[in-house]
């Protein structure tokens, strides 16, 4: 007989059957598992009430919802600023986590769909975890990527469980596991077909073992070697300290705050562990890094994930897609786009170009679908027609380009093949820079004219730059959205002007960079500044990532539409640089020198290219400078109407360029700096370094009134 | 202010700090005593008559654990009322006991004091008692790395090359080769003995007699590795943003050996000599210690030569003899850069390089050869220095009477 209810506000369901084994169901009324107060307050209950059960045998913990568990409230995160109010929450829902663990009866995890941070931590406070074999599942511990670390426990359990090593990788990566991956690396003890099975492996689990008990609350516990306080332990942190300092120029908070919860708490009493992780994570919790990251990271990339605020459309996006151009860029977006179930015609005027390109095709296809078989990878290559014909392209609904960037070869493809688009086709342009508008004065329909501006390499970056030119229409725009959506990248939808949005901020970095040069500041101090201030890579190693001579090819461009703007010396040093053969990386010279294909240091002339005598500038002053750089253009491109959405600005700087991660993109970090404070700050270097840094008139005015882009918190 | 004198100062042999080494069964313990008791059967002093027993010892764990000083100066056969203190000033401990017993002593607050130190590096593992240094909070406020990267970034930072480092290394060789073969350390180093008096080590035995710059040329560099490949370098940028790549010159043949050995000093006022009848060899004239930036960490001996000189009010002129210990070769020619000292004014008896550094123990060694030194040579001031982790510098300057 099998007695039922649920908690008081019926966020766990309660049941407990004739074999004395209780089932609490995860069933939050928001559809998704969140931890949250009302989690906290039903578990609580869940857990006393268990106390109340006579000879309870064991305790299985099931998920009524597709997910398990999605973990914490990202709302509750995002504004929790008292540290002392928020301390008592984490404390509490640490100790129900605790009181779950030690309830004196088994208790196991029906893994049945997704549990991520706090949800995985709950899970890693049962004994035992059987998952369903699906490879939709995560598990993994994600807080990192968002600022904080996990504060549930998942800092003090994984290492007791795997060892520092292990759960150092998952912790400080914010990794998420397949279930066959989780098993192998043992987050979970048993994997099953159905979510049936899932149950039945958890209660045979429970009658086999009456005892069970967390291995840190048996007699006897032993720490996986190294033993924390050894030499061998402090050898590996140190290690684990220097990698990471290594990757990340000490940018992120949330990592050191891991490493340092799980060595703290290594040596504790598991209840005074818990202590040591809570007040970590409270500290990230309540401090500016974490809510800049989750800003953008989190709540602007799903808004922008999910179109929010952007044309829609009924109308399906495309079937036949006609690619112009098969090198590196072309090959990438036929590839993906035939990887999503589109047909493409991927079409070059060079036999060897059309070969070089469909031989990338087949190289993605080995390495990134390792997953599929051999009849699903050839179905994905059998999507893509090579050709050197026009006529293939006949009845294609998209055509994109990603021919040269000059204007008059654009012209000439436009006209050449746009006749031979379907009814209602949409002709589209990759251009990284080149006006929409002034191109689709040479298209027929200007109103289906648009610019889909992918990122290199096209199937790892997530970023999709959708420009409207003056005519193009909402219809085209949204049909356009529905192919960004269905080959799953993230959308930025910006209004036209040279460089759009994302190549802007990005040149104004890179050019920054060899402009510091210029003023005489050691070239590995701006590659170190540039990451220390957050930058994935450096401005110097970047430039030479894309070729000096990509840049040089376009200023003739830049220099007509954005003039004094440029940095003026940087590019004559770039142009130089390119005239004596060091045009980055592919020319195995550029900023750095190369030894077979492998960055081998900076190059040493560098500084002869100096010509001011400045003083050697601290990290943060040229981190600062190069931040701003972005982040006022950015603001001209608010001003311009070239960004519409601030969101954009964020999204589009971070995943499109690579802006700052931490600081939430370049209009969080004016935010956060403070936009008088800002304001202030580019007045100054306007004066040093020219009218580049001269504020825009809309944030001059933001600051006299006060206001942010994005509301405090 | 008193003077405070320097009565005798003596040390063990230094042995090869690993298994195969002669001292490798020899107490830690038994190495102090072995210094404690020579000097005060050389000096005949009533040992009730110590008021403490001050030894420099890093690695305060295991045998070296529970303060070394207390227990060795008891089993030395020291009178009970002589008390015993170790302290810990990383590689400078053996002269930070030296200068604490002198200030003592000049203050007027002791008229006698044995300090000294204790390192037994094939016993008590270098680093194993773990510490603060490499906690991750550390990394993160501070930026602490193993001192061969730091040695490395100082040789980078000051264009210290390999070919330098090797050449001062084989010197150093050949200098301590000549000054043993010369018998210029018979009178201070006093042979360990096992329990039935029979000998178990009488010469220090880190030499490598021969050793030439060519020769030191094939070793790979120690720290390559751990800077590169486990990404160490990476930890100084936060402090040498501009330093992208450090050049990595330190090698087992151009940085200190890794020893055993001890060493003791007697340290006390003019008026307790006489009455003691104890002749003094040296007064010291100042001692001090400085703090300077810790990723580079080993420049230390710069700032705590200038405030030494300061301190004693001389000029680096009034110095015949300087000993700054070899941790690596890159830190000797630091200073020679920086001072614009000669080859023939520093560590003229060659150096750790040649004959190790018993960690705890080296300062107070190499204020004894420095005495030694200019004893020899006829020759009156001498100043003692040693680079520390941290970022810190020991200084003493002697002169003799």
């Amino acid at each position: 007989m099998m007695t039922t209810k649920t908690t008081q506000n019926g966020a766990i369901g309660l049941a407990i059957d004739d074999a004395k084994i209780a089932t609490l169901t995860l069933q939050h009324a928001s559809g998704a598992n969140k931890v949250d107060g009302a989690f906290g307050a039903a578990l609580n209950e869940a857990v006393t009430w268990l106390g109340q059960q006579k000879n309870l045998s064991g305790v299985i913990i099931a998920s009524a919802h597709k997910d398990w568990s999605v973990g914490a409230d990202l709302e509750m995160l995002y504004k929790a600023r008292d540290a002392a109010a928020f301390f008592e929450n984490v404390r509490q829902l640490q100790q129900v986590y605790r009181a779950l663990e030690t309830c004196g009866a088994p208790v196991a995890a029906a893994l049945t769909g997704s549990a991520l941070g706090g949800g995985f931590e709950l899970a890693l406070s049962c004994h035992y975890r059987v998952a369903l074999a699906d490879g939709r599942i995560k598990l993994g511990l994600p807080e990192v990527l968002l600022g904080v670390i996990p504060g549930a426990g998942g800092t003090q359990r994984l290492p007791r469980l795997l060892g520092f090593q292990a759960a150092a990788d998952i912790i400080l990566q914010g990794k998420s596991l397949r279930p066959d991956k989780a098993k192998a690396a043992g987050l979970v003890h048993e994997l099953k077909d159905s979510a049936e099975a899932v149950i039945a492996a958890c209660r045979e689990w429970i009658k086999a073992n009456p005892k069970a008990t967390q291995p840190w609350d048996a007699k006897g516990f032993k720490f996986p070697a190294p033993r924390p306080g050894s030499e061998q332990a402090r050898d590996m942190l140190l290690v684990g300290a220097a990698m990471l300092h290594k990757k990340t120029a000490g940018a992120y908070r949330a990592p050191e705050a891991a490493i340092r919860a799980v060595a703290e708490g290594a040596h504790l009493d598991f209840d005074r562990a818990l202590e040591v992780e809570a007040r970590h994570f409270v500290k990230l919790v309540v401090g500016d890094q974490s809510k800049d990251m989750m800003r953008a990271l989190w709540f602007h990339k799903n808004a922008a994930d999910k179109q929010q605020d952007l044309p829609k459309t009924d109308t399906a996006d495309f079937t036949k897609i006609g690619m112009l151009g098969a090198g590196m860029m072309g090959a990438a977006i036929a590839w993906s786009c035939a990887e999503r179930g589109y047909q493409v015609v991927l079409k070059d005027i060079k036999q060897e170009s059309l070969d070089a390109g469909y031989a990338h095709c087949k190289a993605l296809t080995e390495t990134r679908c390792k997953h599929l078989d051999q009849a699903q990878r050839d179905q994905i290559l059998a999507r893509i027609t090579p050709t050197l014909e026009l006529g293939k392209l006949e009845g294609c609904d998209l055509i994109i380009e990603a021919v040269f960037e000059d204007p008059e070869l654009k012209r000439r493809v436009i006209e050449e093949t746009q006749g031979l688009l379907a009814a209602n086709g949409v002709w589209a342009s990759n251009t990284s820079a080149l006006p929409i508008s002034d191109q689709a004065k040479a298209a027929k329909d200007p109103q289906r004219f648009i610019g889909l501006h992918f990122f290199s390499p096209v199937e790892k970056m997530p970023l999709l730059e959708i420009i409207a030119g003056e005519k193009t229409d909402d219809e085209t725009i949204a049909r356009c959205l529905n192919f960004c959506k269905r080959i799953k990248k993230t959308p930025i939808v910006v209004g036209d002007g040279y460089g759009f949005y994302t190549t802007r901020v990005f040149f104004s970095f890179i050019l920054e960079g060899a402009q510091l040069i210029i003023d005489g500041q050691p070239p590995a101090l701006i590659e170190w500044a540039a990451r220390a201030a957050g930058m994935p890579v450096g401005p110097l190693q970047v430039f030479d990532e894309i070729t000096l001579s990509l840049v040089t090819h376009a200023l003739p461009q830049a220099k007509k539409y954005v003039g004094d703007r440029l940095p003026q010396q940087a590019c004559e040093m770039v142009e130089k640089m390119v005239a004596e053969g060091r045009a980055g990386r592919a020319a195995g010279a550029g900023f750095y020198d190369y030894k077979s294909g492998r960055r081998d240091g900076l190059w040493s002339k560098l500084a002869a290219f100096a010509s001011g005598s400045a003083a050697t500038k601290t990290t943060e002053e040229i981190g600062e400078r190069l931040l701003l750089a972005q982040a006022v253009e950015a603001v001209r491109c608010v001003e311009d109407g070239v960004i519409k959405r601030y969101r954009d600005a964020d999204v589009g700087g971070i995943f499109g360029v690579g802006f700052a991660p931490n600081r939430g993109g370049p209009l969080s970090y004016l935010d956060r700096l403070g936009i008088d404070n800002a304001v202030q700050k580019l007045e100054a270097l306007a004066k040093t370094c020219g009218p580049r840094f001269t504020p825009p008139k809309l944030l001059v005015e933001m600051a006299k009134s006060g206001r942010r882009f994005y509301d405090a918190v | 202010m008193a003077d405070a004198y320097i009565f005798d100062a003596v040390r063990t042999p230094r042995g090869i700090g690993k298994s195969k080494g002669a001292l490798y069964t020899v107490r830690p313990t038994d190495l102090l005593t072995t210094s404690l008791r020579a000097l005060q059967e050389r000096n005949g002093f009533d040992t009730a008559e110590v008021e403490d027993i001050v030894i420099g010892c890093v690695t305060q764990t295991g045998e070296q654990g529970t303060c070394i000083a207390r227990f060795a100066g008891l089993e030395a056969g020291y009178h009970f009322r002589a008390p015993g203190m170790t302290v810990n000033r990383f590689c400078a401990s053996g002269l930070q006991a030296v200068n604490q017993a002198a200030a003592s002593v000049a203050a007027g607050w002791s008229d006698l004091v044995v300090a000294g130190g204790v390192e037994s590096m094939s016993r008590v593992r270098m680093g194993s008692d773990v510490g603060a240094m490499f906690d991750p909070a550390a990394q993160w406020r501070v930026g602490s790395v193993p001192q061969g990267i730091s040695a490395d970034l100082l040789a980078t930072l000051r264009g210290i090359t390999r070919e330098q480092a090797d050449a001062f290394a084989a010197e150093s060789q050949a200098l301590a080769a000549a000054a043993q073969q010369a018998g210029r350390f018979d009178k201070s180093v006093i042979p360990v003995r096992d329990e039935c008096g029979l000998a178990i080590l009488e010469r220090d035995e880190y030499l490598r007699p021969g050793t030439t710059a060519e020769g030191l040329a094939k070793l790979n560099p120690s720290f390559q590795m751990m800077g590169e490949q486990f990404a160490v370098d990476a930890l100084t940028r936060r402090t040498y943003p501009h330093i992208d790549r450090i050049n990595h010159i330190h090698t087992a043949g151009n940085s200190s050996g890794i020893v055993d050995g001890a060493a003791s000093v007697l340290i006390g006022s003019l008026e307790k000599g006489k009455a003691l009848g104890l002749k003094p060899r040296a007064r010291v004239r100042a001692a001090v210690s400085t703090g300077d930036e810790p990723v580079l960490m080993l420049a230390g001996p710069l700032p705590a030569t200038r405030l030494a000189l300061k301190k004693a009010k001389m000029a680096l002129a009034d110095i015949d003899l300087f000993e700054v210990n070899e941790a690596f070769a890159g830190v000797a020619l630091t200073f020679m850069q920086e001072f614009d000292v000669t080859r023939d004014k520093i560590n003229v008896d060659g150096g750790a390089i040649a004959l190790g550094h018993p960690l705890g123990a080296t300062g107070a060694v190499l204020l004894g050869t420095l005495i030694d030194a200019l004893e020899a040579r006829n020759l009156s001031t001498g100043l003692v220095t040693l680079c520390i982790g941290g970022g810190m510098g020991t200084a003493t300057i002697v002169e003799r009477v």
